[in-house]
């Protein structure tokens, strides 16, 4: 039972019950500490329940809080027997039997939360806990104790940030450190060598303030791992299908992007050129608009100075010439104005008439220049076909001239000409045989290289998808594996931190020792039981071996008691002897029934000892009276009010 | 941790004893330690006398890597062992890979600090004067008769040197407001510090 009382304790104190450190088993439980523990073992499974969490002074108050604690773990679910006596007259045994239950019920949330594997971020959190707690433990400092806000303390003293007098911005700035220093292989312009090696400051002492150091550094790392993983992706993807070399897919796509960066530039060029050009048009188009619509406003009245006064002048000189010209006319000639108007129309009207006879003809001789250039042409192209049928018939002539040549010595001429066409057909044949023969052997390869091309593409295309599903596989397990090694790391800092908890590998520990204990006393219990039934048999062996031989003598002695005397007297005492034993035997058992109705009643007495019945009752009367002085109290009151 | 390609060949380059002599190489991780660490210090390899016999070039460029890989190791907070297999991998003998995380080890709270140190802050309280004047009169009323308390807070301003004050006169009513804001504060602290 010791524990089962520690692992009750154990669970008591760990949901917050004040129990001290010398109380180890129930027995020492009093009744206050077994109500403050109830209620707290309820308050945590329910937190509806509304209980003091200790007990009051009055009587009826107890009885209360008694009866609705034992009607909440009823509700729980508990099934023994339960009431107010049990929590304020107490007995172990089923105190240790509601506890146990409580303890079960108890909510194993927080078991469960530390089984789940903890996140990152939990873990963050936690060390963000611990720091802080940490920093608030420490004592004020005045600032001018520390050198940059930096200080080194606590236990064990580790250096720590205080104050923010030493923070800076984080700004970056171009590094440059040279690459491939010690491969031979690369070639590098000998003055950019000298630079490296002689005028290069080292890469702390690059930025203009050496805070910047570190953030230069961070960035130009983080900068170089996202380039070379994007250049990864991109080979993947794209850069293995194309089946070009490494240096040349770069090469591609380098070209590529001048190019599309070309044509962008060269469009906006041109875009910027038209606009320009529009604006241009439109400026000067705005600016006669602008001059007209001055022009337009000087003829009305409205008008600046200047060309008010212009407009004197102009006028006043036109009035003179005007005049004078009048007065010419007046003078030179006697004619009327409709005269002079008559022959000036008339005049104009020939004009007019001469410039539409001239335009006309200039149409009729435009005309005629595009109906002779398409006669031309036509005419070329008459002569070009009549050139070629001159040429045919040219040919035909020398043919039929030949053969009118030939005609006289016809027979001769034409066996020569039949062999001369036998011997051509001939060669033709065997040129055709010939080429026959080049020809097939050349198939025959072309094909096989063919052949060989395809299956070297196929083949090649086999090898790619497999680089590929390789490439895939291989980032896979990467990937996998820096996940493993996270969870590692998040399952080593959870187990340093389990290593606190003790109490789990004590309790395992002594539950195998129980369980190691039980199996003991199973197996002695075994033996005893076998001890018995061993006994058992001989016992029936002995009683069966008596009751024959009782009956083998009783037969025999019978037989003899009629005839003699002394064998009757001997039969007699037989009977008798067999009768006394029969009754030793009987009475043994019966002692032993006894022995064990005794041992029973011992146990039932300790039980009844163990109980506190003696103490309780004392307790129940004291408390009797205290509730029955408490109702006379209650009842004067009652009565002083009445 | 990941590392770039390019750091991991100029740490090869630490890791190879024929550019980093043996003798060289604990002056060299000190250097680049107290370079990163100690603003005094930032030049301090340029004058060492001990690598006069290296190619200044592959100095300049191993050094640089040293200086990547102490920043990056620190940022993600490297445990010893994952750090250990880094350099493995770019070829440091045993003794080589001991020395740079014993190195490691003891500055590691000053270098997170010094990167700490990158970013913004609210000006930081770190202490307080005050003084309770007691106000009479005043030229309208004949009686006022009220606290005034005249706090100066004591402040570190980043990129400003020495302490800077924040004044401001307020009322008993005021001031606990404040204070009550303040212990508001300090709880929350305590809450997360608690929280684990």
């Amino acid at each position: 039972m010791e524990e089962v009382d520690h692992i009750i304790i154990h669970s008591l104190r760990v949901i917050g019950c004040d129990i001290e450190e010398d109380v180890t088993n129930l027995k020492q439980f009093s009744t206050e500490l077994i109500v403050s523990a109830v209620i707290r073992c309820l308050k945590v499974i329910n937190s509806d329940v509304d209980l003091p969490n200790s007990l009051p002074g009055g009587m009826s108050a107890k009885f209360r809080i008694g009866t609705s604690m034992a009607a909440h773990i009823q509700e729980l679910g508990y099934r023994g027997e339960i009431g107010y006596q049990t929590f304020l007259y107490s007995n172990e045994q089923e105190i240790r039997r509601v506890l146990m239950f409580l303890v079960d019920k108890l909510p194993k949330e927080t078991a469960e939360a530390v089984e789940e594997v903890l996140g990152a971020s939990v873990l963050l959190q936690r060390t963000i806990a611990s720091t802080l707690a940490q920093q608030l433990n420490s004592v004020w400092t005045p600032p001018y104790l520390k050198q940059n806000s930096i200080t080194w303390r606590g236990s064990p003293p580790h250096w720590q940030r205080e104050g923010a007098s030493s923070l800076c911005k984080f700004h970056a700035s171009h590094l440059h450190i040279p690459q491939g220093m010690t491969d031979l292989k690369r070639k590098l312009p000998k003055a950019l060598r000298s630079y490296y090696s002689q005028s290069l400051p080292y890469v702390t002492n690059q930025t203009v303030h050496h805070n910047d150091t570190s953030s230069s550094v961070i960035e130009k790392m983080a900068s170089e791992i996202t380039a070379q993983q994007e250049w990864e992706n991109e080979w993947n993807q794209a850069g293995l299908a194309s089946r070009l070399s490494e240096q040349e897919y770069r090469e591609k796509k380098k070209n590529k992007i001048r190019k599309r960066v070309m044509d962008q530039l060269r469009q906006d060029v041109q875009r910027s050129g038209d606009f320009a050009a529009s604006r241009k048009a439109q400026d000067l188009q705005q600016m006669i608009d602008s001059i007209s619509s001055r022009a337009g406003s000087s003829t009305k009245t409205k008008g600046s100075r200047f060309t008010h006064t212009e407009q004197l002048i102009f006028a006043k000189d036109e009035e003179k010439t005007m005049s004078q010209m009048g007065g010419e006319s007046e003078v030179g000639q006697g004619h009327s104005e409709e005269e002079i108007q008559n022959q000036r129309d008339a005049e104009v009207e020939g004009l007019r008439e001469e410039v539409s006879g001239l335009v006309s003809r200039l149409e009729q001789m435009d005309l005629e220049m595009r109906k002779f250039t398409a006669s031309i042409q036509q005419m070329e192209e008459v002569v070009s076909t009549q050139g070629s049928t001159n040429a045919e018939k040219e040919e035909a002539y020398t043919v039929k001239k030949r053969t009118l040549d030939l005609l006289p010595d016809a027979e001769n001429n034409i066996a020569k000409l039949q062999s001369v066409v036998d011997g051509s057909a001939q060669r033709l044949v065997t040129l055709a045989n010939q080429w026959e023969k080049h020809r097939a052997p050349l198939i025959d390869q072309y094909r096989e290289l063919k052949d060989l091309s395809s299956k070297k593409e196929s083949e090649g295309e086999k090898k790619l998808e497999e680089i590929k599903a390789f490439r895939v596989r291989m980032k896979e397990v990467a990937d996998d594996a820096r996940h493993k090694d996270e969870h590692l790391k998040q399952l080593v800092a959870e187990y340093e931190r389990m290593t606190k908890d003790v109490n789990r590998s004590a309790y395992t520990q002594r539950i195998m020792e129980i369980v190691s204990n039980i199996k003991k006393q199973k197996d002695g219990i075994n033996t005893v039981l076998i001890d018995t039934r061993a006994v058992q048999k001989e016992i029936n062996q002995l009683t069966g071996k008596l009751d024959r031989t009782f009956t083998v003598t009783d037969e025999l002695i019978f037989r003899n008691a009629k005839k003699d005397e002394a064998a009757k007297k001997a039969y007699r005492h037989l009977a008798a002897l067999h009768e006394s034993c029969e009754l030793l035997i009987s009475t043994v058992e019966e002692t032993g029934v006894i022995m064990r109705e005794i041992r029973e009643l011992e146990d039932q007495i300790e039980n009844e000892s163990k109980n506190k019945v003696l103490s309780n009752l004392e307790k129940i009367t004291s408390d009797y009276q205290q509730m029955k002085k408490e109702n006379t109290a209650l009842m004067a009151k009652m009565k002083q009010r009445s | 941790m990941e590392l770039s390609q390019a750091v991991i060949d100029s740490l090869s380059i630490v890791g190879d004893s024929a550019h980093v002599p043996n003798k060289c190489y604990q002056r060299l991780l000190d250097a680049a330690f107290d370079g990163v660490v100690d603003s005094e210090q930032r030049n301090r390899i340029s004058g060492d006398e001990a690598f006069g016999g290296v190619d200044k070039a592959a100095l300049k460029e191993a050094y640089a890597g040293l200086v990547s890989c102490i920043i990056e190791a620190t940022k993600h907070d490297t445990e010893a062992a994952s750090l250990e297999a880094v350099l493995e991998d770019c070829k440091f003998t045993a003794d080589r890979i001991k020395a740079f995380i014993s190195s490691y080890q003891e500055r590691k709270q000053i270098l997170q600090i010094l990167l700490g140190n990158v970013g913004v802050t609210p000006p930081h309280i770190v202490d307080v004067d005050w003084r309770l004047d007691y106000y009479i009169k005043n030229n309208h009323l004949e009686k006022v008769n009220q606290a005034v308390y005249l706090i100066s807070l004591k402040t570190e301003v980043p990129g400003k040197p020495g302490i800077q004050d924040v004044q401001f006169s307020c009322t008993q009513e005021q001031l606990q407001d404040f204070v009550g804001k303040l212990k508001d504060a300090t709880k929350c602290l305590e809450k997360i510090s608690a929280s684990q």
